[in-house]
């Protein structure tokens, strides 16, 4: 299969997930204008769920990319995935309260984790030699992952301003 | 070798002895009232400075989240005073650094009345009491010079005496106070003295009052109790007249919009690795580009009011700065609204520049982000000469008439809570109209005229120009508005 749709439909998703979170913040933003509120809580959640929405999908895709495609594709499929959030990123984090160190942390990890996931699923298929059986191992340990991201939210949350 | 060690060794030893001695000074602060505040008002700090060497100084005092700071150029022989405004705060730290020595530190509580504080500054006479009220013994140099200090004290009574001991800034200060409705009672004073603080007194005479004797005073006092004293316009209401900030919201919006078109557009035409991650990252930095070249303008609303003939309004003033980036930044605060400025959030992290010179505030240091708006609250009062007399022609027709000396502009009348056109008239001029005509309010700044005058008054709306002031946006807004007589 060509390396193309996965990678255009790795982008779609991180589109998608940003367009999705950038509207949700912007619509909480001007509610807490319009009520004189402070916004800067409703910018730390986006900085937060662009964070884990990202993290919960690169968990769910990575290593059955890895293990369907290799790891260099797979790994370029996660840096598309990750990136179109970008700039939500930066906008969310000039109208919060969190330090810079902890953003660029946080999307280093994705990155990171982007790279790792898909070398996991790549070494699945190397170990089983058998792909299917590596498909199916790989997604069971994408969900796995995901439910723990998710299970541990509020460890990724920002501290309250 | 011997030699230049040794002479090495003797500069070691001389070297301190002849080098100048930190200078020495001397600190003393005192808070205003003798100390006395109520919880959540601000108060004033008076800081002496003397040094027995010439150095420059910064002085600093904290008070709760807010600091203000000054710097000065301390001269020996010579006494620097400065009367600092402190924000809400039971403890306050005054320091003063050096450009050379240590830093001194002087920490001070002001002490905290759950009841309401009365101010007795009476050169002869007993102890004086209101029930209710605790009552704190003044000299004439524990009056402050800020006039925001006032708010620390619910009721004040002064004797001829004290009055003629206090210095001008003290004296602009209590006519401030005056102009602001707060309760006073001047004892025993000469007939020059009552008329300046008639001048400035316009809450329909129940809050600054004459009396005889201290006894007088305080059933004056009793009496005016009955009375409300004219609300200031809560923050709320002011907010309400500027309306929200919409404009780097609007921007941001447009913004990642593009950014994900953009983003979107490459993706139907390439899936290269690099184009697909550079278009992200080319608008993330566009948008931090964006963030710290585009700067959204600061608002400035100015709410006033008086009373038909009276010499003074009294003013409020919403000063908003809306930010884009996450730094510290620095606002000139106009010099005309800076003798009353406080941040109208209390709980902002807030630090004022200080003009010893002028006794104010030069401008406000504090942090931004984007969409936070930081607003500074400005109130006092200024010199006005409207007059406005109605008279009812028939039981829908009334005349309004101009009994200033000064023609109007064009404004808005409200009667009978509807909003008529009023036009421009010069002194002693008249127009003839309809109770029954106008229109409901409809505009914010209509409303809040409307919510702020008793039903049964007439009152006159006119935007006000405010040229005299700098140091203000250019969209500037300000209005005026005159009770007429019953």
């Amino acid at each position: 299969m060509s390396q193309a749709l996965p990678r255009r439909m790795a982008t779609l998703t991180g589109l998608a997930i940003s367009v999705v979170i950038a509207s949700w913040w912007l619509g909480s933003t001007r509610l807490a204008l319009d009520d004189r509120a402070d916004p800067s809580r409703a910018a730390a959640d986006a900085l937060l769920l662009t964070w884990l929405v990202r993290g919960i999908a690169l968990a769910m895709l990575g290593p059955r990319s890895g293990a369907l495609r290799g790891w260099r594709p797979a790994s370029m499929e996660a840096f598309a995935l990750i990136s179109p959030a970008w700039p939500v990123v930066v906008f969310a984090w000039h109208a919060s309260t969190l330090p810079w160190a902890h953003a660029v942390l946080a999307e280093l990890l994705l990155f990171a984790a982007g790279g790792v996931l898909a070398l996991i699923g790549h070494r699945l298929r190397m170990v089983t030699k058998r792909p299917d059986f590596a498909d199916a191992l790989a997604m069971t340990l994408g969900v796995a992952l995901a439910a723990t991201l998710w299970l541990m939210r509020t460890l990724w949350a920002p501290p309250a301003a | 070798m011997l030699q230049r060690a040794l002479l090495l060794l003797g500069l070691a030893l001389c070297g301190p002895a002849d080098a100048a001695a930190p200078p020495q000074i001397d600190l003393t602060a005192t808070p205003a009232w003798k100390g006395w505040s109520r919880p959540g008002r601000p108060s004033e700090v008076d800081i002496r400075l003397s040094t027995d060497a010439a150095t420059a100084a910064t002085v600093e005092v904290v008070a709760g989240r807010q600091s203000v700071y000054t710097e000065l150029d301390l001269q020996p022989g010579r006494t620097v005073r400065l009367h600092v405004p402190v924000g809400p705060a039971a403890r306050v730290v005054v320091s003063v650094r050096p450009s050379t020595g240590a830093t001194q530190r002087r920490e001070l509580i002001l002490l905290q009345s759950e009841s309401p504080l009365l101010g007795v500054g009476l050169a002869a006479g007993g102890p004086v009491q209101l029930d209710g009220f605790h009552a704190v013994a003044l000299t004439a140099d524990d009056l402050p010079r800020n006039a925001s200090a006032y708010s620390s004290i619910d009721a004040l009574v002064l004797d001829a005496s004290t009055l003629r001991a206090l210095d001008q800034r003290q004296l602009a200060a209590l006519l401030g106070r005056s102009a602001s409705c707060g309760r006073i009672v001047v004892v025993n004073t000469d007939p020059q003295v009552r008329r300046l603080l008639d001048g400035s007194g316009e809450c329909g005479g129940q809050t600054l009052m004459s009396a005889d004797t201290a006894s007088d005073a305080l059933e004056l006092l009793e009496s005016s109790l009955a009375h409300a004293r004219p609300q200031p316009m809560a923050s709320g209401g002011i907010g309400e007249l500027m309306g929200a900030d919409r404009a780097a919201w609007n921007g941001v919006v447009v913004a990642l919009a593009m950014c994900f078109a953009a983003t979107a557009l490459v993706l139907m035409f390439t899936s290269q690795m690099s184009v697909l991650l550079l278009t992200p990252a080319l608008c993330a930095v566009a948008a931090m580009v964006l963030l710290h070249v585009v700067k959204p303008p600061a608002q400035l609303v100015v709410w006033s009011e008086g009373a038909s003939g009276a010499q003074l309004a009294r003013y409020q003033a919403w000063h908003q700065f809306p930010g884009a980036v996450r730094e510290r930044t620095r606002m000139r605060i106009p010099p005309q609204l800076a003798a009353n400025v406080q941040p109208c959030d209390a709980t902002l992290d807030l630090r004022f520049g200080f003009d010893a010179r002028s006794g104010q505030a030069m401008f406000a240091e504090f942090e931004t982000r984007l969409f936070r708006q930081v607003s500074l609250c400005y109130s006092g009062s200024f010199p006005m000469a409207r007059a406005i007399a109605i008279e009812a022609r028939s039981d829908t027709v009334r005349e309004v008439r101009n009994t200033g000396p000064k023609a109007w502009p064009q404004g808005k009348l409200l009667l009978e809570g509807r909003v008529h056109e009023l036009p421009s008239l010069g002194p002693g001029a008249h127009v003839t109209l309809s109770a029954s005509g106008g229109h409901p309010p409809d505009a914010a700044v209509q409303r809040m005229a409307r919510m702020r005058v008793q039903p049964d008054k007439v009152a006159a709306l006119w935007p006000l120009e405010l040229g005299g002031v700098s140091d203000i946006p250019a969209d500037s807004r300000a209005w005026l508005l005159v009770t007429a007589p019953p």
